[in-house]
């Protein structure tokens, strides 16, 4: 009994669901070194360790984060068979030490639980925390049995990517996704086409781009079936690439720099904040005469509006670490370079993405204005030229790609963040957020 | 045991920031014994922290020296000590790197000093964390453990380094008062077992006798002990000492010297810090 309130999955359970499931546990006994049950065994019983200590190794295939775990007193492990559709084991168990256990039988375990839904479905609950924090298998978390509905074993079939699409599908989000588009698109549709707006009348109806974008034979020489569409997606993109990659690289590294040493910041911040609210345009002519390539011309101001957002928001990130993250480092022997590279630049990469984020932004808006003004290929350059002459639907299509490349684009930036800052994605889940 | 004797003598700190001194700290001086909890009770902003600041080797002193083990930290001549391993700080919010596994925080120290290769940290720091009822959260995120365990994976991250001295920097402040109780005996637990001098800021006048062999009452601004209270209570405790008589009539003697010292603090609106 007491050693079942130190369980994780029981320790809030009440005394009566406490001493009930204490009346069908079974003590037994093994000796240091047996083995006590290997994976495909029958999966029967849940162990709870009264005394002694055992080791606990996952089957590779679960990716668990941690396959090898030691299980001491209070300790819960043969879990599986609170998993739906698993009959067998799905890890390697044995005592390293003389252990003491009790064996549940999980079926008359599920019983006692289903008698008492409320609390019962708190105990799976925390069933499934536990399999998460302490045995690293996410993999697993959908699979736990709910005491609600039907325990059938259909849901098994279902991989675990089905089980979130459905939740996805289930909410209301896709949903909505679809209305506001609707919405948006319907809207252009009927002022242009439909009620003929005044300030509409000029502008291309939604019928006429999208035949011209989607037609082999475009009027204007421009759509999903022509080569040169690709070629000037190509060329802005890599264009974007080089700017952005730059800017990243050298705005990152000087970001660092003004947040962490202040004599640096002190020579140089002010300059910086002169030149920063210098608005893009402004730069062509002195770019012109700088660059005489127009390519390195067109990349250098994409690259410099990115590299002002970047460099800011990477310093603001240094500045923003609590002070008593660099004292602890300091006090447990970390020297000045190791505190740079365990405390400010993790510390800042919360604000050095939210950074990234903007800057990929406006390396595509400078990138445009630049290839509008000089450039040969490129969406800017298409639709300008477009505008020049009077292929009206062309720049809705060069418009329409510019849109989804850059949410393309934004979208990676945002998936390499929570890759690297896997910490952040899983506070920020916990807080449901 | 003779690691971990701290001797504070005649120490003064005044700050200085716009030309009007503010005295923090007042011709303090305090024993701290090998091996002893000594527990620092005095209202927020009494400049018992500037204290530890000093100790820990964060802020410089404006004379006096505080002595560790025969070495000294700081003194007027050197008045700033340098921060290291022979005494880890655990912070009043807490200073868990939230970008690190619990682990990984616990193993930085002596991964960073060089002290041990990283796979015999990693065992070294797994036994450790299971010792103090922390397995299963190694590869947590500390955002993602509550309150007390990160306070807990905090104590055994400066434990791995073997310091002389902890010091505590009311590090159970932002807990709720169930909480509390069962980090005191998780503390106490960690303690019988590792011995290290304790150095354990509170505002809490209970929490300091029930974990302290000695409670040093500050004085409010300036500081400096207005009194010394040896805790006769046998090591080592439960929590039911809270409901001895004893426990009780050592609250009673020195409540009113704490509560004197709150309301000085009060009247001065001093801020909190």
């Amino acid at each position: 009994m007491e050693v079942l309130r130190e369980t994780t999955p029981f320790g809030e359970a009440s005394e009566a669901l406490l001493a009930r499931i204490a009346a069908i546990a079974q003590p037994a006994r093994y000796a240091a070194g047996s083995r006590i049950y290997s994976p495909d065994d029958p999966a029967d019983d849940l162990f709870v360790v009264v005394s002694g200590r055992v080791e606990h190794v996952l089957n590779p295939e679960l990716r668990a984060r941690e396959a090898l775990k030691r299980v001491t007193r209070g300790g819960v492990f043969g879990w599986t068979g609170l998993l739906l559709g698993e009959h067998r084991r799905l890890a390697t168990v044995s005592a390293t030490e003389p252990t003491e256990v009790l064996r549940i039988n999980t079926e008359s375990l599920l019983g006692l639980l289903a008698a008492e839904p409320v609390e019962g479905g708190r105990v799976l609950e925390r069933f499934t925390s536990m399999i998460q924090r302490e045995f690293t298998v996410p993999a697993l978390l959908a699979k736990v049995r709910r005491l609600s509905g039907p325990l059938t074993e259909e849901m098994s079939s279902l991989s675990l990517t089905m089980y979130r699409l459905s939740l996805w599908l289930r909410s209301p989000r896709p949903y909505l996704m679809v209305i506001g588009f609707a919405l948006f698109l319907g809207f252009w549709y009927l002022a242009v086409e439909v009620w003929k707006l005044p300030r509409f009348r000029e502008m291309p109806g939604l019928t006429s781009v999208v035949k011209e974008w989607l037609s082999p034979a475009p009027t204007y020489g421009l759509s999903i079936y022509t080569a040169e569409y690709y070629q000037h997606i190509l060329v802005s993109v890599w264009r974007v690439t080089k700017a952005f990659g730059l800017a990243t690289l050298l705005g990152v590294s000087f970001g660092l720099l003004l947040g962490w040493s202040r004599a640096f910041k002190e020579y140089v911040f002010p300059l910086f904040e002169m030149l920063r609210p210098i608005p893009i345009l402004a730069w062509v002519p002195l770019d012109i005469v700088m660059f005489i390539a127009t390519e390195s011309a067109v990349v250098y101001l994409a690259f410099l509006a990115s590299f002002f957002a970047t460099a800011l928001n990477t310093m603001l990130g240094v500045q923003s670490i609590d002070e008593s993250y660099v004292r602890a480092a300091t006090c447990l022997g970390a020297d000045r370079w190791q505190v740079f590279r365990h405390v400010i630049i993790p510390g800042a990469l919360p604000f050095i993405f939210t950074g990234l984020q903007i800057s990929v932004g406006v390396s595509w808006f400078s990138l445009v204005a630049a290839e509008m003004v000089s450039g040969q290929y490129g969406l800017g350059y298409v639709i300008n030229t477009s505008y020049m002459m009077v292929r009206y639907p062309t720049i809705i299509i060069g418009m329409a790609t510019l849109g989804i490349v850059g949410y393309i684009t934004s979208a990676l930036v945002r998936i390499a963040g929570d890759y690297m800052m896997e910490w952040r994605v899983r506070e920020l889940a916990l807080s449901e957020r | 045991m003779t690691r971990g004797h701290i001797v504070i003598e005649d120490v003064v700190k005044v700050y200085d920031p716009e030309g009007a001194a503010v005295m923090a700290v007042d011709h303090c001086s305090l024993e701290i014994e090998p091996g002893e909890i000594c527990m620092i009770v005095g209202p927020s902003g009494c400049g018992k922290t500037t204290l530890l600041n000093a100790i820990a080797g964060f802020h410089d002193i404006t004379s006096g020296r505080i002595v560790m083990d025969g070495e000294v930290l700081c003194s007027t001549a050197s008045p700033k000590a340098s921060s290291g391993p022979d005494r880890i700080v655990v912070f009043q919010n807490g200073a868990l790197f939230p970008w690190k596994s619990n682990l990984e925080n616990v193993i930085f120290g002596p991964v960073m000093q060089g002290k041990l290769a990283r796979r015999a940290a990693l065992d070294k720091g797994r036994a450790m964390m299971a010792d103090a009822g922390l397995s299963g959260v190694e590869h947590n995120y500390p955002g993602e453990v509550s309150s007390g365990m990160r306070r807990r994976v905090e104590i055994v991250r400066a434990l791995m380094n073997d310091p002389k001295a902890l010091l505590l920097d009311e590090p159970y402040r932002a807990l709720d008062s169930l909480t509390k109780s069962v980090m005191h005996e998780a503390l106490l637990e960690i303690y019988y077992k590792n011995k290290v001098t304790i150095f354990f800021i509170t505002h809490d006048l209970e929490e300091a006798i029930f974990l302290g062999h000695r409670v040093a009452i500050m004085t409010t601004r300036p500081c400096k002990p207005k009194k010394v209270l040896d805790v006769d209570i046998p090591h080592p405790r439960d929590y039911s000492v809270l409901t001895s008589k004893r426990f009780r009539e050592l609250i009673e003697e020195t409540n009113d010297a704490v509560h004197e010292e709150a309301l000085k603090a009060f009247q001065a609106g001093e801020k909190e810090g």
